[in-house]
């Protein structure tokens, strides 16, 4: 009998994947953000308002993670974008092979973005895991949900670089308080955003925009249009 | 279940590991599983046996290794194991924040197997 210290990363395979994401990315200066949250957050109506929003000024595209149905991405060509659904075919998450292949097979037209948008398969655990090669991870926690999500799911919520509370317009429909979700995101990461949005209405939608904004900025190395 | 991948991964990293040094069918692979990693070990465990079930080292034990979060101030350089069951981030001696240091681990740490040329 042999015993070999081997300490390898069972996430070596998908990290190395990312890191060539990540590499090309960053020549086509193409800012990647990853939205993480469980299913029925808003995330596909949170992405029509930025496709809306963002369409005229920067060249958007989007991918979309499911377990079937094509319904997301055909939701965001309806916003007039370019967006590819990737079918995992029951795996609860995203990986950085699949998000490869889906580019290799648009053929360039979903890698020489301004910006690229990753709806993660509705889940708040299993993408935390898979690095997709992205700038940053984003979770989405809707009002609806409850407010102790942030620390019955820490992986996520200490990861992600933006924390978006969606659907604020029924703050007042639910019993959800803002303040204790708010505590409890700063408690898990503390230089991490957080967000209040509506996707309806429109509300806190103007900061996530110009967050986006400044980030792509930022990765250009232009300065960022927040110190303007 | 995203286990199932890892648990595959791992047995990879495993089996290419001891065929590196000529050896046989792996008795136990033991793994490095944080707390922060998002990994419930018991259902790795049931990936675990479906992963090796029908290959020549069906018979690998699984041995996870769980590694508590760590945190670590960097006002006062205190260095303290998350209290169970809260997810406060603040220094108990100073009040500042405090960083994880550690509980982020998924790592194949070692293989043992027949034979070998070791």
């Amino acid at each position: 009998m042999t015993e070999i210290d081997v300490r390898q990363k069972v996430l070596a395979t998908n990290a190395a994947a990312a890191e060539s994401l990540r590499s090309g990315f960053r020549l086509t200066g193409t800012l990647v953000v990853n939205l993480i949250s469980s299913p029925g957050s808003g995330k596909t109506t949170f992405l029509e308002a930025t496709a809306r929003a963002l369409r005229d000024r920067l060249r958007l595209g989007a991918l979309d993670g499911d377990i079937a149905t094509e319904r997301d991405a055909d939701r965001l060509r309806r916003q007039g974008i370019p967006a590819r659904q990737i079918l995992t075919g029951g795996a609860c998450h995203l990986d950085a092979r699949q998000i490869e292949k889906a580019l290799a097979e648009e053929n360039g037209r979903l890698s020489t973005l301004d910006l690229l948008l990753i709806e993660n398969v509705g889940n708040l655990i299993c993408p935390t895991s898979y690095d997709l090669g992205e700038d940053f991870k984003v979770a989405l926690l809707s009002v609806t949900e409850g407010d102790d999500k942030p620390f019955k799911y820490p992986a996520i919520f200490a990861r992600a670089a933006v924390t978006v509370v969606t659907k604020a317009d029924l703050l007042e429909h639910v019993e959800f308080d803002l303040g204790a979700v708010r505590d409890q995101v700063a408690a898990l990461n503390p230089s991490g955003a957080f967000l209040v949005t509506s996707s309806r209405t429109g509300a806190g939608m103007d900061a996530w925009y110009a967050l986006l904004e400044n980030a792509l900025a930022e990765k250009r190395g232009a300065p960022a249009l927040a110190s303007r | 279940m995203h286990e199932t991948g890892l648990a595959a991964d791992a047995y990879r990293i495993a089996r290419d590991a001891a065929d590196a040094r000529g050896g046989g069918a792996i008795e136990s692979v033991t793994l490095v599983v944080g707390e922060l990693s998002a990994v419930e070990p018991e259902l790795l465990g049931f990936a675990w046996e479906a992963v090796v079930s029908g290959t020549p080292d069906a018979r690998a034990r699984l041995v996870v290794e769980w590694r508590r979060a760590t945190q670590r101030c960097a006002a006062c350089g205190e260095i303290a194991e998350r209290a169970p069951g809260s997810w406060l981030r603040l220094c108990p001696i100073c009040g500042d924040a405090l960083a994880v240091t550690g509980g982020d681990e998924l790592d194949v740490r070692s293989v043992a197997f027949e034979g070998g040329d070791a």
